[in-house]
């Protein structure tokens, strides 16, 4: 093993040596398959050469590992995997979805998930992130430390919520119990969490149980690092002074805020929304590392890909897993066009 | 000036919250077993364990080759991951062709299927090429995706138009354009595209597990479950690992740093 | 990009979708085929001590005789070799052998992957005298019987263990108590003596459907009988109510099963009792000194005719080749022999499934090492198995939400029993 690597520093070490003639040689060769592609350009298929030899890998890998499943599921999904024969048996699983109670449960979880998170880990890292643009020194310091839980072990990271949370002596309790209120059992508790801190005005079956409630902090804390890092990088390039401006025309921080940062980051914004938003609809190792098997307390965590999961690996229904994979997959389809009519326009391009 | 101290304050009980986690892992990891089993925040083990660190390697002396395993996919994933989000962004931002709106979708279209879904049919394909068990089923399928696409197209399109315009009237073309002119003006991009690309090469799990049978073919990802089991968790063992793991990450993010912060600057993301 | 791309995309992948099927060949059929055709390899999941110790074991196996050896792979906990497996199967190669419970292989075998082993047990050259199939405890082959598969057997006994009560002795002293609770009565009698005495929660619950099984059984009760479960019966109804009362009158609470909590609690003298199988004696034993705790068989409605449950993965042999499944067999054979199984047990602490295990002097030695030990072991002749029959997978699921329903008192005792006799039946009778 070690001999591999000693070639592989050899080999790097030789390309160092060469390197001028390799660079040489890259660029005639550049060159001519300019002129190809050049001469290949036709009126009709304009650079559709060119693009056919760019895309080839990407296509390939993607069309092969990534769209070819897809339809592999969608076919698998009129089948009925659970007999030896496996009888083709239509759109048979759509409808069992469709009238199964768990399955719009699961969505429900998932919705609630989608909205519960996003807005808020937005608006938070947003904020964050102003305010680390406001200090000058320990600004690389802080942005460091904020995107420690990204980088965590999710096992190590759930172990340290879970003890936490602990529904008997946990930290979090203990202070409870201390500031007089009663104790929680966090992760284990199925009734709502707007039952829970609401003292039992709001109905227990309404909103997400205080168990998802949890998985979406942990989530909200395991994922704004990540977007603090980017809202920050497109704070910096903001011109200092087309805020400064604003402000001595009279525009609080607020006020400049609205004016001159939102729709500069507009762009940033809506790329985290878009890819987040998905992220957030098949999001899964966070619920299986809180609650050991993404289910939680009366099923109240269960979201879609839990129950995808559970289907699959649990009680080998691949069949039907893949017909709720693949409603899964349309709704994400139909939530990003959504997205994309309602919030892309509104973006701001300089 | 109390603002400002305020606002230290602040961001200072924020850190907090987001580092515990990660100082408890590795304060765990220099736990006795007893002291690691009975679960707890304490923070400061009542004797540093170092020896930990060595026990972890002599239970599971496979790890070596896991993390030989590891950076040999990671680092090839991420080349070609690199390699590919290029050529394609740029192909979706500045070429001109037929069908670019669809195909565009339909690349789009792959980051919406969950991955518990394509596992099934994948691994038959792996199956059905003989390439279980060897570094091509680890690499291959993961050598392209939709986000960092995306990403690279973005970066390609932030480029001003007039800079092609120029290098064309000195008689340069696409391929020439983009690889001597275009890429260092997007590196900070490529850079974080990389960064996401080896991050989510080096903590898969299920994939690996599934399509390699051999012990020499596995990675660091599956070395973690070797300290779990129905009966407890090791957790002072499971900690140690998780560190060792974790550092490379760490390593690379502050090599990576630096670009990836301009990064996001032009990646400042425009659609 | 404009929304009507994305639309006609998909209108586009979803047609293409609609063509596959005519090119594919519908996934499967056809032989299965070995992984490695060198090797019978066997999907396990020891780690650590027990691995070293399965290795040596083969190691011998594979010493005394010519012709393939037998390989063991690490290929991660239960749910990931279930998840390889199901792929596998998908993909039609599989290894020769793996562990597994009797739910996946229902699985397995409902996709035809699996070796009935009845044949092989009875051919006069490879099989087992009826001398030996004495020898075995009568449960631990029970258990891999399959009514829905005409009570064939499609899985061989691997690791065993038993439900067991874990009590520690200085809460009950702080209590005034100075023995373990035998009956139900007790039990909760203890339980609320402890809450009174000294404030604390007496019992740490890790929600578990075989632990509930358990209790049903020690009752008196069965959970599943002729085709349908019988979560109505009295005795699956006071299993619930016990814990209804437990939760109301905070004589117990619910931990997350997939943490240890009720382990460390138990350790920390924060509760008396928990449940849990015989082999979490090792890791318990790690966080108290041994004068501290024991274990006893469960509570009983009856302790002249105790019931427990029983718990282990057993080992599948998979339709691989006829020479692989041969050296499959020899080598389950060679494992469950009386000399192996105690060293096996000695080694991991699972039980000895060969009732001759107990004259062994090394077992007997390590039976007097400390007074519990032999506990789980006497438990052998009356532990019950639980229901191997499709779906009940999915039953257990249903299990543990009435019995967490009950405890955090989401539900009624009464509630929980018709909502999981409902459920249950709805899924067995779709799986048949």
């Amino acid at each position: 093993m070690w001999f591999r690597v000693l070639i592989a520093l050899g080999g790097l070490a030789a390309l160092a040596a060469l390197h001028r003639t390799l660079i040489q040689g890259l660029d005639r060769l550049l060159a001519a398959l300019d002129a190809l592609f050049d001469a290949l350009r036709g009126k009709r298929w304009r650079d559709a050469p060119l693009a056919l030899f760019l895309l080839s890998p990407a296509v390939a890998i993607l069309g092969l590992f990534g769209m070819a499943p897809l339809f592999y599921a969608v076919y698998l999904s009129l089948f009925n995997s659970r007999r030896p024969d496996r009888p083709f048996i239509g759109l048979a699983n759509y409808s069992r979805a469709l009238t199964q109670p768990d399955f719009w449960k699961s969505l429900l979880v998932t919705v609630y998930y989608v909205v519960g998170t996003i807005p808020v880990t937005m608006m938070l890292s947003f904020l964050v992130a102003t305010l680390l643009y406001r200090i000058a020194r320990g600004r690389g310091f802080f942005r460091t430390v904020y995107f420690l839980p990204y980088i965590t072990a999710v096992v190590a990271a759930a172990t340290v919520w879970a003890a936490l949370l602990h529904p008997q002596d946990g930290p979090v309790n203990a202070l409870l119990v201390w500031l007089g209120f009663q104790p929680k059992s966090w992760l284990l508790e199925s009734r709502g969490a707007l039952w829970v801190f609401s003292g039992g005005w709001i109905p227990a079956d309404i909103g997400p149980s205080l168990a998802l409630f949890c998985i979406m902090l942990f989530e909200i804390w395991h994922s704004s690092g990540f977007m603090i890092v980017i809202f920050l990088a497109g704070l910096t390039v903001i011109p200092r002074d087309l805020e400064e401006a604003a402000r001595i025309d009279g525009a609080g921080w607020f006020q400049a805020t609205r004016a001159v940062t939102l729709p500069i980051l507009s762009p940033t914004i809506f790329f985290l929304l878009v890819v987040s938003t998905i992220k957030a609809f098949q999001a899964f190792n966070s619920f299986y590392a809180m609650t050991g098997n993404g289910r939680g307390p009366q099923n109240t965590t269960q979201n879609l890909t839990v129950y995808i999961y559970a289907n699959f690996y649990e009680f080998g229904r691949i069949g039907y897993g893949c017909a709720v994979a693949t409603l899964l997959a349309i709704g994400i389809v139909v939530m990003t066009a959504v997205q994309w009519r309602l919030a892309g326009r509104r973006v701001h391009y300089e | 000036m109390t603002r400002k101290a305020a606002l230290y304050a602040l961001l200072t009980a924020g850190a907090l919250a987001m580092t515990f986690p990660f100082v408890w892992m590795i304060s765990t990891a220099l736990k006795s077993e007893a002291e690691a089993l009975l679960g707890g925040l304490e923070l400061f083990p009542e004797r540093l364990m170092w020896s930990n660190f060595v026990v972890m390697f002599q239970e599971a002396p496979q790890f070596a080759t896991y993390f030989y395993n590891s950076f040999v996919v990671a680092f090839a994933v991420t080349a070609s991951v690199i390699v590919t989000s290029m050529f394609a962004g740029y192909t979706f931002a500045r070429l001109d062709f037929p069908g670019r709106g669809l195909l565009f979708s339909l690349v789009l279209a792959t980051m919406m299927v969950p991955f518990e879904v394509t596992l099934i049919p994948n691994f038959m394909l792996i199956n059905a090429l003989h390439w279980k068990d060897t570094y091509a089923a680890l690499i291959v399928p993961w050598c392209a995706n939709a986000f960092s696409i995306f990403l690279m197209r973005q970066a390609f399109l932030g480029l001003p138009a007039d800079f092609f315009d120029a290098a064309k009237v000195d008689g340069c073309g696409h391929l020439r354009f983009l690889v001597w002119i275009a890429t260092p003006l997007v590196k900070p991009v490529a850079v974080t595209v990389g960064l996401f690309a080896f991050l989510g090469s080096y903590n898969s799990l299920m994939w690996p597990l599934v399509v390699t049978d051999r012990d020499e073919m596995r990675v660091v990802q599956v070395g973690l479950t070797l300290f779990s089991s129905d009966e407890g968790v090791r957790l002072h063992l499971l900690m140690c690992a998780a560190t060792v793991v974790i550092l490379p990450t760490l390593g690379l993010y502050f090599a990576a740093q630096r670009y990836f912060l301009e990064s996001a600057i032009s990646a400042g993301i425009k659609g | 990009m404009k929304i009507r791309t994305v639309v006609s995309a998909a209108v586009l992948a979803a047609g293409m979708g609609m063509l596959v099927p005519a090119c594919g060949s519908g996934g499967g059929g056809g032989e299965f085929r070995p992984i490695d055709p060198n090797a019978a390899l066997f999907w396990d999941r020891q780690t650590d001590e027990n691995r070293e110790l399965l290795e040596s074991i083969i190691a011998e196996f594979n010493a005394e005789r010519d012709g393939i050896p037998v390989k063991a792979d690490y290929v991660g906990g239960y749910s990931e070799i279930f998840r390889k497996l199901v792929t596998s199967i998908q993909a039609r190669t599989v290894p020769a052998m793996a562990v597994g419970y009797q739910s996946m292989t229902t699985v397995y075998a409902q996709a035809g992957a699996i070796v009935p082993l009845d044949p092989l047990i009875a051919d006069p050259g490879l099989g087992l005298s009826e001398q030996e199939l004495a020898d075995f405890f009568p449960v631990v082959l029970e258990t891999n019987r399959y009514p829905t598969l005409d009570d064939g057997m499609y899985s061989f006994p691997f690791c065993k263990s038993v439900l067991m009560l874990y009590f520690n002795k200085r809460v009950l002293a702080a209590a005034g108590i100075d023995a373990p609770p035998r009956t139900w009565d007790e039990f909760l009698t203890q339980c609320r003596q402890i809450k009174e005495r000294t404030g604390k929660s007496a019992y740490a619950v890790a929600v578990d459907a075989s632990t509930f099984d358990g209790m049903v059984f020690s009752m008196g009760g069965e959970v599943y009988a002729n085709g349908e479960s019988r979560f109505d019966s009295p005795e699956s109804l006071a299993v619930l109510k016990l814990h209804e009362t437990l939760g109301q009158e905070g004589l117990a609470y619910q931990i997350l099963a997939h943490r240890y909590d009720d382990r460390s609690d138990f350790a920390q003298d924060k509760v008396a009792f928990f449940f849990r199988s015989s082999s979490h004696r090792t890791y318990t034993g790690m966080l108290i000194e041994p004068e501290a705790w024991g274990m006893a068989v469960i509570p009983q409605a009856d302790p002249e005719h105790p019931k427990t449950v029983l718990y282990g993965p057993n080992i599948n042999i998979f339709r691989t080749t006829p020479e692989q499944e041969r050296v499959a067999w020899e080598f389950t054979k060679f494992f469950t022999s009386p000399e192996v199984t105690v060293r096996w047990a000695l080694g991991t602490g699972y039980l000895p499934i060969r009732k001759s295990a107990a004259q062994d002097p090394r077992m007997q030695a390590f039976w007097e090492e400390w007074s519990y030990n032999k506990a789980p072991f006497d438990c052998l002749d009356f532990a019950c198995s639980e229901p191997n029959v499709p779906g009940w997978q999915e039953v257990r699921e249903l299990i543990e939400n009435a019995l967490a329903g009950v405890l955090t008192g989401v539900k009624t005792a009464e509630q929980a029993a018709a909502e999981l006799k409902q459920g249950a039946d709805a899924v067995l009778a779709e799986s048949r």
